[in-house]
């Protein structure tokens, strides 16, 4: 018998994971938590039972844990809530990143009934460096640069405080290291960048990147709940594809300026605009090829990337976001 | 002779990654009109002789492993173009590019697009495994550094090219590529000037390649990966052992070539 608790139930891939798992025989009932005072509305079931908590406060977490969860008996825990905003700083941001995710965990290993906890980690955790391979594994260098933004070290530190309960905890872990999920309202610097008419990169270079579709991320998340392996796992996407073609793919018109300009132009329009893309966060990207090895998650999880992006779908939010501003 | 015609475009090995590139950036489009942009360098201007190529395995992983000079890599692209030329199927090999040469605006992408990647282990061992054909230029920079008077002198030889090989079982390959070492010569380098990420200025005699006639002169294949097990590719006696295994052949190989040419030119 499998019950799930989900958190960051409100985000896109957080609705779009707890509807899978409603809908696999497999799974007796999914909790799922977000801060929201209210479920997303497609997830009326009798199978998921949506709770609202604070996870940035310590009481919260065990109140929920040794409260409700062990009266259902929840077998699983797929930890997912993280503040996706780049802009985001400060202690109370921190405290639902990380210290949430310490605390989540530390009062799962006491739990009667959890045995399996998976961690939804990103690729921002990566260092970008030329001298390392395109494809990524998972003992590639992290970013730990004191330039990287709060949002990047955050991850990180959650990521790292995770693996060091891997080998000694009670728990079976797994931490899923996702590809960047091309979706609107899910943190992607990506989809950000091309929410704009005009797509500016820097000149001379063009690199690959790797993109996961939010379908592929339930399934990666999924092949975590239900299977055994630990350790850390890298789930890359279906989409691999140059800058420019992304550009191209998604409507925008890509144009090509001088590196050096590009910082100040995208702090200028990060200020006037309020757009959530940030090029420090993605200059380095900009200029190297990075993309993930799934080799180990095809191996032990048997996830490999099926579903497609749907590049239609980012001219729309385009002409969404416009009307908003308008 | 190089042949464009698209047939044999349309015959080579490509990994689809989704959207016409592969995982690193190999466009075949992009590497076609490269490559039939490049054919009148490899038939008329280098007029490239190939001396046993069927020594090229035909599929299956391989590592080709040359001497290198010259202050453009016209060296590694006139060897993707025999070796283009003379499979069938075409196989087109890929090249590995210094760690510097990535980061260079347009030069990095357009060799990124005509296959080549940054030398690391990690690409080259993905690449093995996929069962591709990869060049390796076990000398490095100190091999594109050497001035004229120490042209055909092997450089340090590397070892990473027969850890791959020993551990991705994939056999190498010695290759000796005469004339290239005359096509550019350098004079001297400016050490302080790093334009574009390039390790140095190289100062040349000549403001373009010398019409050198290029032969190529393939090897018989090593396998080293037969002789040792994959395991022991960590060993630093194996590698040593293996290395200069590969060195030796080539060496044996530019021996042989500058004793059968005839002239600089011819």
């Amino acid at each position: 018998m499998t019950m799930v608790l989900l958190t960051g139930v409100t985000t896109p891939l957080g609705t779009a994971l707890a509807k899978a798992l409603v809908d696999d025989p497999e799974i007796q009932q999914v909790v799922g938590v977000g801060i929201e005072p209210e479920p997303p509305t497609e997830l009326e079931s009798n199978a998921f039972v949506y709770e609202c908590w604070d996870l940035s406060k310590e009481r919260n977490i065990r109140r929920m844990l040794f409260g409700s969860c062990r009266e259902r008996g929840v077998t699983h825990v797929v930890h997912s809530a993280f503040h996706r905003s780049p802009r985001a700083r400060g202690g109370r941001i921190h405290r639902l990143n990380v210290e949430s995710t310490r605390n989540l965990l530390r009062f799962c290993e006491r739990h009667p009934t959890i045995r399996r906890f998976v961690f939804r980690s990103d690729v921002e955790v990566y260092r970008h460096d030329h001298l390392h391979p395109t494809l990524l594994r998972e003992d590639q260098p992290l970013e730990l640069s004191t330039a990287a933004k709060q949002r990047v070290r955050d991850r990180i530190e959650a990521d790292l405080t995770i693996c060091t309960h891997m080998g000694m905890s009670s728990l079976s872990i797994c931490v899923l290291r996702l590809a960047e999920v091309f979706a609107p309202e899910s943190g992607s610097q990506l989809h950000d960048w091309l929410l704009s008419r005009i797509a500016i990169r820097p000149l001379g270079y063009n690199p690959m990147v790797n993109l996961l579709s939010i379908d592929d991320a339930v399934a990666a998340l999924i092949a975590g709940v239900k299977g055994e392996a630990q350790g850390v796992f890298n789930i890359p996407g279906y989409d691999s594809l140059p800058l420019k073609r992304l550009a191209e793919l998604a409507g925008v018109r890509p144009v090509a300026l001088p590196g050096p300009m590009l910082s100040p132009l995208y702090r200028w329009r990060e200020r006037v605009r309020r757009t959530e893309f940030t090029y420090e966060m993605n200059d380095g990207r900009f200029h190297t090829s990075d993309l993930l090895d799934g080799t180990r998650a095809m191996k032990e999880l048997g996830y490999e990337p099926q579903h497609g992006i749907n590049f239609s779908a980012v001219k729309q939010q385009r002409r969404l976001t416009a009307f908003r501003r308008l | 002779m190089l042949s464009t015609d698209d047939r044999v475009f349309a015959e080579m090995f490509f990994r689809d990654a989704g959207h016409g590139y592969d995982e690193f950036g190999f466009h075949p489009k992009t590497a076609r009109r490269g490559i039939k942009a490049l054919a009148p360098l490899y038939n008329s201007y280098f007029r490239v002789k190939s001396h046993d190529a069927d020594r090229i395995p035909k599929e299956g992983p391989a590592v080709l492993a040359a001497n290198h000079a010259g202050m453009i890599p016209v060296d590694a692209i006139m060897l993707s173009l025999d070796v283009f030329a003379n499979t069938t199927p075409a196989r087109w090999p890929r090249a590995s590019m210094d760690h510097f040469v990535p980061l260079m605006p347009f030069v990095g992408t357009f060799f990124s697009r005509c296959g080549a990647v940054a030398g690391s282990r990690g690409n080259f061992g993905r690449l093995l495994d996929a069962g591709e054909l990869v060049t390796a230029f076990p000398e490095g920079v100190p091999g594109i550094q050497k001035p004229i008077w120490k042209r055909y002198q092997l450089q340090q030889w590397r070892v990473g090219h027969c850890e791959l090989a020993i551990r991705h079982s994939a056999p190498v390959v010695p290759v000796g590529i005469i004339g290239s070492e005359e096509q550019w010569p350098q004079v001297g380098r400016i050490d302080s000037i790093k334009l574009l990420g390039a390790p140095y200025l190289p100062i040349p005699i000549t403001p373009f390649p010398l019409p050198v006639r290029i032969h190529i002169y393939y090897g018989e294949p090593i396998p080293l990966h037969e002789d040792y097990a994959p395991e022991q590719s960590d060993d630093p006696a194996v590698l040593a052992a293996a290395a200069a295994r590969v060195k030796d052949a080539v060496q044996a190989l530019i021996a042989k070539g500058l004793e059968e040419r005839e002239g600089l030119f011819r």
